[in-house]
């Protein structure tokens, strides 16, 4: 199994969004059906699933830039609620906002804005590497020096929860292990992470928790060991080695 | 809770960056010079042929007035402007941000979709407002050639200008919000052009209901304006159709709202748009601001007419297209409903263009009616109708006290306006576009 050492799994930790029965259709294509879970405050949950699983469409309805069908989406810990541009920022992936304009004035946008965190702006940049790319245009930039600039900008944002749709899509290998450290130092500061990943490679390097998606249904929630000892009772995955094992039994 | 204020003022930033990156825009202001050269150096020579250059009579140009002379041609580019070139600035900047997925995280900010619109529409007016300095540069020439400006005809005429530029932005936002596809957006835009113009036709051809749907056109309201009216009523729905346009807009920038539901909240908001403008007929208040008050009677008559009680209608059995009605219609109705609001006029013909009709015995009878009282006539001209209604008064025909329009006659070359239309401004904006493009690096 990959490293867990300071990897959150208290359930006693609030919920910080709670989704109930969440659906999607498109046509007569089901992208999300009856999807609930718990994200938990301080926690890097993972949400995994192939290609073509409703990573994209359940962010999206999340974060409000689609509309759901059916289902609820509360944010709070049940007893304090709040809105949704107050709790959490979604990053999509494979977007190129502003092409014509810099990073630099892209960064300063997200501060300016979205309220962000001014005191974050140099480590953040430093982390990402991001300083050779802050006079470039953002529509000129390669997609893992795109990805690295969104990511600066997201990280930026104040609200406590952040969306992120395939946080290394793009990155090699050197860049993908900084930038995993440098989501799980954003999330040591007190924010809660929940990022799509399809590679479970990744998924497994940095991620508290999971949730399981494939074909538009949640097919398991919990920590690698909960996703283990779930994999386990299926006939012919008895006690899967590793996480790639235990993803394939369950969906 | 932020304030939202800095927000926005950031978010117009924005858009006047992204606007700035703009090829259409830069085009559309590089383009405007010459279009607006052309007019003006055109409008100058011609005004200077009919006040008695190259041995045309003098005396010819007596009556003329630079606002037909000079300043409806030259601002005839702007028209063009605003239908072929505006429309696809406005769109590239709404529909970007859908593209290039800007959108999805600027709609996460909880400002209102109406304020993030209201920002692009400021923007859009602002640089609308640039494209003006040709404009600007032709009114000191003129000046400067010693020709007359008379400023309310003048302001009418930019008043018209800005309007007609705020319903072609309102409409590219609503549709560039709907359709994903910029080109589609720009197709359906130009679609609606040319179905305002189809709408002006049959208007002309049928008169009627027709008619009175056209005068809400871009094209006829900024007609209007041209020649100096302001009709309050007109400038209202005008107002109320950029209204709507602008809101449809920010209806569909709500991506988190299902497209059925954007869609019968759209359909709402466009009905009670309709209804408002329905209601905005019913303001017959008009200001007349041309130097030679071409839309209103003699003082002596209006102040006679005003007294005039009991309930005034009229019968005119003429044809849409007959010559005689347009006639009628320039030279003295349009003029009695400014004075007369409670004036009934009816037309009446059973063909569009009359030539058939001609043999009919009650064709070109133009019938009054005051207050039971009836009378005749076949004339069309204002003074014939002035007559007419005084005889059907009883009222004593006011003395004719106020002197005719003189005119502004000018001969005058177009000296320096091909150099600063044609090369200094044509120059000048590539040279900013290619400043501007390089500082963004």
């Amino acid at each position: 199994m990959h490293e867990t050492s300071g990897r959150l799994d208290d359930r006693s930790r609030p919920t910080i969004v709670t989704v109930t029965g969440l659906a999607k259709t498109y046509g007569s294509v089901v992208a999300l059906d009856n999807i609930a879970f718990a994200v938990r405050r301080g926690e890097i949950l993972g949400l995994i699933g192939p290609n073509g699983a409703g990573k994209t469409t359940l962010f999206e309805c999340l974060a409000g830039v689609q509309a759901a069908d059916k289902g609820a989406v509360a944010f709070g810990d049940g007893h304090e609620t709040a809105c949704r541009g107050d709790v959490l920022f979604y990053l999509p992936d494979g977007i190129a906002p502003w092409p014509h304009q810099s990073v630099a004035w892209g960064l300063r946008f997200f501060l300016d804005f979205f309220g962000g965190r001014q005191d974050l702006y140099e480590e953040v940049v430093g982390r990402l590497d991001i300083k050779p790319l802050v006079s470039q245009r953002i529509g000129d930039l390669s997609q893992g020096q795109r990805k690295r600039a969104m990511l600066a900008m997201a990280l930026l944002t104040p609200q406590p929860v952040l969306l992120i749709d395939e946080p290394f899509e793009g990155l090699d290998l050197r860049q993908s292990r900084e930038t995993a450290k440098t989501l799980r130092w954003d999330a040591s500061l007190g924010r809660t992470l929940f990022v799509s990943i399809h590679q479970i490679s990744d998924a497994g390097r940095i991620c508290d928790r999971f949730v399981l998606l494939s074909g538009g249904h949640v097919c398991g929630e919990g920590t690698a060991a909960e996703l283990a000892s779930l994999a386990g009772n299926r006939p012919g995955f008895a006690a899967p080695a590793d996480f790639e094992e235990i993803f394939l039994a369950l969906t | 809770m932020p304030s939202l204020r800095r927000p926005w003022t950031r978010l117009v930033g924005k858009e006047w960056r992204e606007l700035l990156a703009s090829r259409a825009w830069w085009v559309m202001i590089f383009l405007v010079g010459p279009l607006v050269g052309v007019s003006f150096i055109s409008a100058v020579r011609r005004y200077a042929e009919a006040s008695g250059l190259g041995g045309t009579s003098a005396g010819v140009g007596q009556a003329f007035s630079p606002l037909d002379g000079i300043w409806v041609p030259t601002f005839v580019a702007y028209e063009i402007a605003a239908t072929f070139l505006l429309p696809f600035v406005a769109i590239r900047l709404v529909a970007s941000d859908r593209r290039s997925g800007a959108l999805k995280l600027e709609v996460q900010h909880p400002m209102s979709p109406l304020s993030r619109v209201a920002a692009k529409a400021l923007v859009l007016f602002a640089g609308w407002g640039l494209a003006g300095i040709p404009a600007v540069a032709a009114g000191i020439l003129w000046k400067g050639y010693g020709g007359s400006t008379y400023g309310p005809e003048l302001a009418s005429v930019v008043a018209g200008c800005l309007l007609n530029a705020g319903l072609t932005i309102a409409l590219a936002a609503a549709v560039a919000s709907i359709v994903e596809n910029p080109s589609t957006a720009a197709i359906l835009v130009l679609s609606f052009t040319v179905g305002t113009w189809v709408l002006g036709f049959i208007a002309s051809v049928r008169g009627g209901l027709s008619e009175r749907i056209a005068g809400f056109t871009p094209e006829a309201m900024s007609d209007v304006f041209q020649h100096g009216l302001i009709p309050l009523g007109t400038a209202l729905a005008v107002l109320i159709l950029i209204a709507i346009g602008l809101g449809v807009a920010a209806l569909w920038t709500r991506l988190g709202v299902s497209a059925r539901r954007r869609a019968f909240e759209s359909a709402g908001v466009v009905a009670a748009g309709c209804a408002l403008v329905a209601a905005c007929t019913l303001f017959h208040s008009s200001w007349d601001v041309s130097e030679d008050r071409r839309h209103s009677f003699p003082e002596a008559d209006q102040k006679a007419l005003a007294g005039i009680k009991g309930p005034l209608s009229i019968e005119v059995h003429l044809a849409p297209e007959d010559p005689r009605r347009s006639d009628l219609e320039r030279q003295a109705l349009s003029k009695l409903r400014r004075v007369m609001p409670s004036v009934r006029v009816r037309y009446v013909s059973a063909t569009s263009i009359g030539i058939f009709e001609q043999a009919n015995t009650g064709y070109g009878e133009v019938w009054y009616d005051l207050g039971g009282r009836r009378t005749m006539s076949r004339m069309t001209t204002e003074e014939a109708v002035l007559e007419t209604i005084y005889g059907l008064a009883g009222v004593t025909p006011p003395q004719e006290t106020e002197p005719s329009f003189a005119g502004h006659p000018l001969v005058a070359r177009p000296r320096g306006a091909a150099v600063i239309f044609y090369g200094l401004w044509p120059a000048l904006v590539a040279g900013l576009a290619l400043l501007v493009s390089r500082r963004k690096r």
